[in-house]
């Protein structure tokens, strides 16, 4: 604070120019300071307008439906109740747990493809083949959600579907959980491996060196010593991934099936987010129905916060070592 | 780590042998229902057609594990899902998938135009009485509108929002001769459209494409439901503050909304075709059944073939 008091004096105190190269200096100083304040209020402006419009359901009547109640609104089990625009009777409870969900098991499922890709890149793979696989990781981490949609509409719900055949379970043309965390698991894969990769490259060749001399193999020393000095930057690249897991809208709608209520945990079951239930119907409707999604950005971003601080504070805990 | 690759083996063999599987279609299987969301015109009109009406907005009402898609989401599920039903707007089916017989009748345009096949929904229009207008200009413009919609320029924009739009044999440019009062400049006029709202979008290009077309008059659209449509051109609404020149109505006009001659029509059809996998044995429903099977009362194939 006293530092940021004593820059903005400097900035001050510099209008008496002595030369033009101070005013140049000032100037792009001062263009700096606009750019930041300009990213800054968009910020401040866009979740001020969710919050505006969200909060509404909440403390109107909405013309004659009532105020939706806030403790059903975050506990119940189905989405809605009665009859559209005729009722206030909106539940996201289920939803929350159900984004949660399909949000770790993708986690759970691409941080230990992701991070052995990554191991394998930075230390184990022939430089011209790694240089390869590297643009091919940030090629992936380019393809639009939408294209992540088709994707998985085309062709993962054919296989789930096909797959729970042999099971014998009879699945709803393959929208399911099952079908959700590979389509999310396939898209935070590169965030991973790209910041995984990063982390790993980053420790220090001493620490490497000397648990070779100790007479560790190359694979101990990349699991034991490599990894664990990692962690920290590996820590990171889940909380991006996950983040992009929780936030996917598109992507989720197209093979989630928009289950209405739940929550659903078995992997052949339909599921739904909140970003998909968001999304369902936006563009045709009005009133309540339309106003109650903002209110679920709030509860999404509230999410992503919380998520956010917890994996936070595990990577605090879990420690750093030597990384350069 | 034998033991990941193993798993993995089995996996990957499990698929393949599901892919290889193609067995009969088995009758006593559940059914899957497909459905739009609660907001769809679609949904609206399918419901009504089956006798549903109440469960047009309203999700509690359908059988447990319903799967709520778009037009092409359902489309692309029925080339998968061999056990599932749902229904799309007549215009999107394509040979992927089986559009049922609905009480017989095969589910073409070409009997939608005949009006033979049953699962549709006429889009009417109502205009004011011609003695009811506050000025010629109004009046002009309003019968120009009308006669647009029944050339083939219409008839493109109506298919274009998906509609099936009558026949039509004359093109704008052909009879804009006989409407004058498009040669002027309209741009003061403001002409209103209202009415039905599962019309809107169609009324909203017909009115984006016309108006160019007719001195650049400014079309107001407020479409508030089909009840409105006549109310407010000939019914007890129409001196109020939401006059209109132009209503839609997506149903027939009752009795009770029986306009002065020459002022009421009809602009397209809006056909939806239940459509089920191409395995299925199922070739025709009637309304009865998609209700039953829509609400629960039948929950496998084989209460449906009985």
């Amino acid at each position: 604070m006293k530092k940021t008091k004593q820059w903005f004096k400097n900035l001050r105190n510099n209008f008496h120019f002595n030369s033009k190269k101070e005013i140049v200096d000032f100037f792009v100083r001062l263009v700096f300071l606009i750019s930041t304040i300009i990213s800054a209020s968009f910020i401040i402006i866009i979740i001020a307008f969710i919050a505006r419009e969200g909060i509404k359901p909440f403390v109107t009547d909405n013309n004659g439906l009532g105020a939706v109640n806030l403790f059903r609104f975050l506990s119940g089990r189905v989405w809605l109740t009665g009859t559209t625009f005729q009722s206030n009777l909106y539940s996201v409870g289920f939803i929350i747990i159900n984004t949660l969900y399909v949000a770790l098991l993708s986690l759970l499922i691409s941080m230990p493809i992701g991070v052995l890709t990554a191991l394998f890149i930075a230390k184990i793979a022939p430089k011209k083949l790694s240089s390869i696989m590297r643009t091919v990781i940030e090629l992936l981490a380019a393809i639009p959600s939408i294209v992540y949609g088709l994707f998985g509409a085309g062709v993962i719900l054919p296989f789930v579907y096909n797959f729970a055949k042999t099971l014998g379970i009879q699945s709803p043309g393959g929208n399911s959980v099952l079908a959700t965390v590979v389509v999310l698991s396939l898209m935070i894969l590169p965030t991973i491996t790209a910041l995984s990769e990063v982390a790993i490259r980053s420790v220090g060749k001493d620490i490497e060196h000397g648990s070779l001399a100790l007479g560790a193999t190359k694979t101990q020393t990349h699991f034991k010593v490599i990894l664990t000095s990692a962690k920290s930057g590996i820590f990171s690249a889940a909380i991006l991934g996950i983040g992009r897991a929780l936030g996917e809208a598109t992507a989720v709608s197209l093979v989630a099936g928009n289950a209405q209520n739940g929550p659903s945990f078995g992997i052949f079951q339909t599921t739904s987010t909140l970003t998909s239930t968001m999304l369902q119907g936006l563009k045709e409707t009005i009133g309540l129905d339309y106003d109650i999604r903002f209110s679920v950005g709030i509860v999404l971003m509230i999410v992503i916060l919380i998520t956010n601080m917890v994996l936070n504070y595990v990577k605090k805990k879990v420690g750093n070592v030597n990384v350069k | 780590m034998k033991k990941i690759i193993l798993l993995l083996v089995i996996l990957l063999s499990g698929s393949l042998v599901a892919c290889s599987s193609n067995d009969d279609w088995d009758s006593s299987k559940n059914i899957t229902l497909y459905t739009r969301d609660t907001s769809s015109g679609t949904r609206a009109g399918f419901m009504e057609g089956i006798g549903f009406s109440d469960a047009a907005e309203d999700n509690s009402l359908l059988a447990e594990g319903y799967v709520i898609k778009d037009n092409t989401g359902i489309l692309t599920s029925m080339k998968t899902d061999e056990y599932g039903i749902g229904y799309i707007s007549l215009a999107s089916l394509n040979e992927n998938v089986k559009g049922l017989q609905f009480d017989g009748v095969d589910p073409t345009i070409a009997n939608v135009v005949n009006n033979t096949y049953g699962l549709k929904r006429p889009f009417n229009y109502v205009i004011r009485s011609l003695d009811d207008f506050a000025n010629e200009t109004e009046k002009n413009i309003t019968l120009a509108f009308v006669a647009f919609l029944h050339t083939s320029d219409g008839a493109d924009i109506i298919t274009n929002e998906g509609a099936i739009p009558l026949t039509s044999n004359s093109t704008w440019d052909d009879i804009k001769g006989n409407y004058e009062v498009c040669n002027q400049d309209n741009s003061a006029v403001t002409i209103k459209f209202g009415g039905s709202d599962s019309i809107e979008k169609i009324a909203l290009a017909l009115t984006e494409a016309f108006a160019p077309k007719c001195g650049n008059f400014t079309p107001e659209h407020d479409h508030t439901g089909s009840s409105d449509g006549f109310k407010r051109t000939q019914g007890s609404e129409k001196d109020g503050v939401n006059y209109k020149h132009v209503g839609f109505a997506s149903r027939p006009f009752k009795d009770t909304e029986t306009g002065s001659e020459g002022t009421q029509g009809q602009l397209a059809w809006d056909a939806i075709v239940a459509i089920v996998h191409l395995n299925n044995e199922v070739t025709n429903v009637t309304a009865e059944d998609l209700k039953k099977i829509y609400s629960g009362e039948y929950a496998t194939w084989e209460q449906l073939i009985g």
